[in-house]
């Protein structure tokens, strides 16, 4: 029957050509939250202000994803070019199982995504940013954790030192803004942590204090995560209709 | 530098002379003409100078805060006046304000601003502390509202403290000697100070929240719809029934049925 031999030949095509794109995006995703991993440092200090660490699951989990997806999709090429039934169930269960795992990969970075917008940082941060003063070292570890983040990038606040001037925050409540318009941690300091000049600062003039917000300084990692997020979504979407293939393939041949 | 308060002197009195002469009897017609003519030659306040501003040059980002807002120096603006001591006036109402008010005392005190009077007068430095022209590179700056320890201090009635409200305010430079005020600038443009919103009306955006169901959502469909068709799939098909029925795998070889030309009962061939 030629025509039916036919239709074989276009599936069997179809489907070595979705496991191969299967196999790329593998690849690409695996590297994408590799990126992520790796530059969690600039995270790291956010992290522990945000007390989240989910976003690692997420990021680890689609690492090992995207490994299985690239040595499945090699499994799939094989299974569909020898018609092996037995072959073909494997790769089918092996898959959904991938499925899962990268589904909850994908929903858990979703979620995240809310927490790592500048608008919640900002509210988290007028919240919970109180004294900041080095000289007795007191205020609380979000307080410290914000000004090591301020310190290590050379930035301040979020989006810039005016957060302190446009909003209220519980640091407004205590420190007065004649002497205080933004915390001291935001003025350019010395080697031994005085700022170089604290009328320069207080002023505002160029090259005396931060200008920058923090959210620059991590703002790589996070849209590398908004991805991880977003490609998994696409890859799942792509994966679901060369399995419905696979599925369609393996019922129609005989062993 | 920038120098907001160096050369501070305690004011002295400055009692206003009034001179009046006894009318004579063939000048009573001149009498209201010089009675209008002496305040004007007696206190004759000049009007110099560009008006004070908001500091434009360099761009700063504290130029008004929530309490304090930064003017230039009024450098080159009382040149001829170098006998003088000049004040800054800081008023909520630009037309209740006289020349005529002395600083130091509780109608110009900064403690009393602005619940019992509309103007407090603050700053109090002579002209060398303004050298013409400036230097080059140097900011010079005036920052209103910078001064915290004496907010409360009613001693210190001249205290350059920080602003109570948003504003707006209207301010200018008043040059005064012994003899009264001798020269001023106009009053400034209207400055408003910078109000602070609460953290309350930053809204986190429900976009992220939307994306998320959505993915949740059509993922959970997806994963579904596999799973229902994996059990269809062993269900149904898990005998050979699927197979032949559908199509054939390549190298599978189809018998088929032909007749055979030969027919093997042919008695003749046997003789």
């Amino acid at each position: 029957m030629a025509k039916s031999d036919d239709c074989v030949h276009i599936l069997q095509g179809l489907l070595v050509f979705g496991n191969v794109v299967i196999g790329m995006c593998g690849i690409a995703l695996t590297a994408e939250c590799i990126y992520v991993v790796a530059n969690s440092h600039g995270l790291d200090p956010l992290l522990k202000v945000t007390e989240n660490s989910d976003i690692y699951a997420a990021a680890w989990i689609g690492i090992f994803v995207g490994l299985a997806l690239f040595v499945l999709s090699i499994l799939g090429i094989i299974a569909v070019i020898t018609a092996s039934r037995t072959l073909l169930l494997v790769y089918i269960i092996l898959m959904l199982i991938t499925f899962a795992f990268e589904m909850a990969s994908c929903i858990t970075a979703a979620t995240q995504q809310e927490s790592l917008a500048p608008e919640f940082l900002l509210k988290q941060m007028l919240n919970g940013y109180e004294s900041s003063d080095a000289a007795n070292n007191s205020g609380n570890e979000f307080t410290k954790t914000w000004d090591d983040l301020m310190r290590q990038n050379h930035c301040c606040g979020v989006k810039g030192p005016s957060d302190w001037q446009e909003y209220m925050s519980a640091f407004r409540a205590t420190h007065s803004d004649a002497d205080y318009p933004w915390p001291r941690t935001c003025c350019v300091m010395n080697e031994e942590q005085h700022p170089i000049s604290l009328d320069g600062c207080k002023l505002g003039v160029p090259g005396y204090y931060k200008s920058n917000g923090c959210y620059d300084a991590i703002s790589g990692p996070v849209k590398a995560y908004r991805g991880v997020a977003w490609f998994g979504f696409a890859i799942l979407c792509w994966t679901f209709c060369v399995l419905l293939g696979t599925m369609f393939y393996w019922s129609g041949i005989e062993d | 530098m920038w120098a907001d308060g160096d050369h501070r002197r305690v004011p002295g009195d400055k009692e206003p002379q009034q001179h009046s002469r006894p009318g004579h009897r063939g000048a009573r017609t001149m009498l209201p003409l010089l009675l209008l003519l002496l305040p004007a030659a007696r206190g004759t306040v000049v009007t110099v100078g560009p008006e004070p501003a908001l500091t434009k040059d360099p761009q700063l980002e504290g130029v008004t805060t929530a309490s304090t807002f930064v003017l230039d120096q009024p450098r080159c603006v009382f040149q001829n006046y170098s006998d003088a001591v000049i004040w800054l006036v800081v008023t909520n109402d630009k037309d209740a304000f006289y020349n005529n008010a002395t600083p130091g005392t509780p109608e110009t005190a900064f403690q009393n601003f602005p619940d019992k009077v509309s103007a407090y007068m603050t700053l109090n430095v002579t002209l060398p502390s303004y050298p013409c022209p400036r230097p080059a590179g140097d900011i010079t700056v005036l920052r209103v509202g910078s001064e915290t320890s004496c907010a409360k201090d009613m001693s210190r009635p001249t205290c350059n403290g920080p602003l109570p409200g948003p504003g707006p305010y209207w301010v200018k430079f008043l040059a005064l000697n012994d003899s009264g005020p001798v020269a001023e600038t106009s009053w400034s443009m209207p400055i408003m100070l910078r109000t602070a919103q609460p953290a309350s009306n930053i809204s986190t955006g429900s976009g992220y929240r939307d994306g998320m169901i959505a993915i949740t959502t059509i993922l959970s469909i997806l994963f579904a719809i596999l799973l229902a068709a994996l059990l269809a799939m062993l269900v149904f098909c898990g005998s050979e029934s699927c197979g032949s029925s559908t199509f054939s795998k390549a190298e599978s070889v189809s018998v088929r049925r032909y007749n055979t030309h030969h027919v093997y009962d042919q008695p003749c061939a046997r003789l």
